[in-house]
This record gives structure tokens, C-alpha cells and sequence, in this order.
């Protein structure tokens, strides 16, 4: 049972990790951290989605949204996790610019792209933080049932 | 990318180096102190780790979009911890007040500071390759480097990269105690570009 306060591991930009120890991705933007976890087991996987659509590409699985929930589960079922009892949590997705060209929301377009891939996977959606203006850097805590914490630059915590 | 060679790395540093300091000028013009940097440091960083590079501390972020005579996709950052922030408002307005929220007024100090700053830079570092660089108008926010970044490069203009060249440059007034780092983020065709003008100047 790892301690509360044991150091998370860092999830990258395109990374992912799986496991029983908490894991955290920093400062997420337009991205996406993606929780998928295990409602039986102290289980789960965390992935670091930057971009919606990964044209073909299979190097970086966790990169992309439409390719990212299904390498999860796939990782998942590989250690022992059945496909029903899985759930899905998110956050990310914020518009921290408007100003620059070339800006279409990649923020909303991470966003929907998942949804649709956990849909089409029949995995249920059952949290989310996701979308305005600001930063987000999230722990998850496999060992509490899929609970993330959600800080923001300002220093408020948000739960899901 | 990932093939900078030391010759490039030397090239793009002293390149650097000049922008800076004149953007170190104008700071030190403004805050009538003076301002030591760094020798610029390039780094050809992946995607993944970035998150060694910036971190999630509140910080307030000037960005521009370079434009002018160059393959557009570079972003300079002036970026400034919180409390160097309030330090640099303070010092710039007379003020001693530290126990405080960043206002509207650190917002407004910072657009111009910014402005000045990487105008100065761009304009060093344009005069050094004979063309023309200017900044776009600057877009500030109080918020986390790497949410910043992360969303400056998942934007088209960086065409699904792994890994990027980032430039950075610190400059600190001991004086005041205030930090700040000047980010140059290219992407490829600008970096390229700017490669080819410095192999030709030293030919």
C-alpha cells in the first residue's frame, strides 16, 4: 500500500504509466490526462494526451487521443484488469491563448476526440475537469478508487 | 532535430547572447539596476521532459509570435516567477507592498516590459542576419511555464513534434532579487532558416 505522500511519478508530454503508485502529469494546457482504472482494484493507468488525431502514427500511443484510451486498455486487461470493470476520468483540455493564428482549440478538439474513442470502447466517462482558461497539474491515486487531484496555477484543488 | 551540431549549438548561442543583452539593457534602462545573464543555454529537449525544463509555478508569461522576414512558427517567452513579478512592479512604481495578488497593474508593468524587451531582442538578433524580425502584438498569461509551452506546441505550427530546440537566457537583478528567463521557441522551418543564414555569415 504506497504511503500518501510517496513521490508520484512524472508522466511526460505523449507518456503514459500503469500501476498501484500515484502518478502525476504537470502543468496540462491543451492536453489531456487521461485516467482509466480499474473500479475493482486499487489499478489504474494515466496517459498524457497532447493532440486529437495521430494520422497513422504508433510510435507514441499515449500522444494522441484517438489512440491513447485503447493502448490504456490494452496495458490494463494485460495486467489482470476485466474490460467491464473499468472506468475513465479526465482533465485538461483548457484554451490558454486566443490571440495566435494557426490555434484551432486543440483544447475542445482533445476533448472530443476522447470522448468518442472511450464511447466507441464502451469504457464510461464517469468524471471530468476539463476545458477553460487555465493550467491544470493532476496526481491520481490508484490506491483511492480513481481519485485525481486537480491543482491550478492559483493554487485551488479540485477532486474528481 | 536532434542533430545539432556543437558548430550550430555555438552559432545559435552567440546569436542569442547578442539578442539578449540588448534585451538585458533595456531591462537594466528601466529598472535603473543592474543585470547579470546567462550565457544562453540550447537544448534540444523531447517532448516528454519538458517538464524538466519549466515547471507549474505560478508565473506570469509575455509571448510573441515572431514574424517578419522568416518562416513564421517562433515564439519568444518572457517568463517571470510570481514573486519576481510583484518585485520588478514594485520597484518600477515605488512600491513595497509584497503580501500581494498580481493586478491589472503587474499585467499592463509586464506588457510593456515585455514589449521592450523582446522587441530589443528581436531586433539584435535580425540585425546580426540582415533581415527583418518583429514581434506579434503579446499575449500575457498568470498561469503554469509548462501549460504554456505544451499549448504554444500543439499548436500547427509545430506539425506534431517530438522534440524541440529550446533556448533559453536568465537574467536577474540582485539588487531588486528579480528572475526572469527569455524563451526562444522555433519550430523546424524557422530554426532551419535561421541555421542557414548563420552557416552563411561565417562562410
Amino acid at each position: 500500500m504506497p504511503s500518501p505522500d510517496e513521490q508520484p511519478v512524472i508522466v511526460g508530454i505523449g507518456e503514459f504509466a500503469t500501476g498501484r503508485a500515484p502518478m502525476s502529469s504537470i502543468g496540462l494546457g491543451s492536453c489531456i490526462g487521461l485516467v482509466i482504472f480499474d473500479r475493482d482494484r486499487s489499478f489504474g493507468a494515466l496517459a498524457h494526451i497532447m493532440l486529437p488525431d495521430s494520422q497513422g502514427r504508433s510510435d507514441r500511443p499515449a500522444k494522441y487521443a484517438d489512440t491513447a484510451p485503447s493502448h490504456l486498455v490494452k496495458e490494463l486487461t494485460r495486467n489482470g484488469c476485466k474490460t467491464a470493470s473499468l472506468a475513465a476520468k479526465i482533465s485538461g483540455g483548457a484554451s490558454m491563448f486566443q490571440t495566435f493564428s494557426g490555434n484551432l482549440n486543440i483544447g475542445e478538439r482533445n476533448i472530443e476526440a476522447v470522448r468518442l474513442e472511450l464511447k466507441k470502447l464502451n469504457i464510461p466517462l464517469i468524471a471530468e475537469d476539463v476545458g477553460g482558461t487555465v493550467g491544470r497539474t493532476i496526481v491520481y491515486y490508484p490506491s483511492e478508487n480513481g481519485k485525481i487531484s486537480i491543482k491550478t496555477a492559483g493554487g485551488t484543488i479540485n477532486i474528481i | 532535430m536532434n542533430t545539432l551540431t556543437s558548430q550550430q549549438r555555438d552559432a545559435l548561442r552567440e546569436l542569442g547572447n547578442i539578442g539578449a543583452a540588448h534585451a538585458a539593457t533595456t531591462l537594466s534602462t528601466m529598472l535603473m539596476s543592474n543585470i547579470e545573464m546567462t550565457v544562453p543555454d540550447i537544448s534540444v529537449v523531447d517532448i516528454a521532459k519538458i517538464h524538466e525544463h519549466v515547471g507549474d509555478e505560478l508565473s506570469a508569461l509575455v509571448i510573441f509570435q515572431i514574424t517578419g522576414e522568416v518562416s513564421g512558427g517562433g515564439y519568444v517567452l518572457l517568463h517571470i516567477p510570481k514573486n519576481s513579478v510583484i518585485r520588478l512592479t514594485n520597484a518600477m512604481l515605488g512600491m513595497t507592498d509584497m503580501e500581494r495578488d498580481l493586478t491589472e497593474m503587474d499585467q499592463s508593468a509586464l506588457l510593456e516590459i515585455g514589449n521592450i524587451m523582446v522587441s530589443a531582442f528581436l531586433d539584435a538578433t535580425a540585425t546580426l542576419l540582415s533581415i527583418i524580425m518583429l514581434p506579434s502584438p503579446p499575449s500575457m498569461i498568470i498561469d503554469m511555464p509548462h501549460a504554456a509551452f505544451q499549448s504554444i506546441l500543439a499548436i500547427q505550427a509545430f506539425s506534431d513534434i517530438d522534440q524541440v530546440v529550446i533556448f533559453r537566457t536568465e537574467l536577474h537583478s540582485d539588487q531588486h532579487k528579480i528572475s526572469s528567463n527569455i524563451f526562444l521557441l522555433p519550430n523546424k522551418p524557422m530554426l532551419d532558416e535561421i541555421l542557414a543564414m548563420l552557416d552563411n555569415l561565417m562562410k
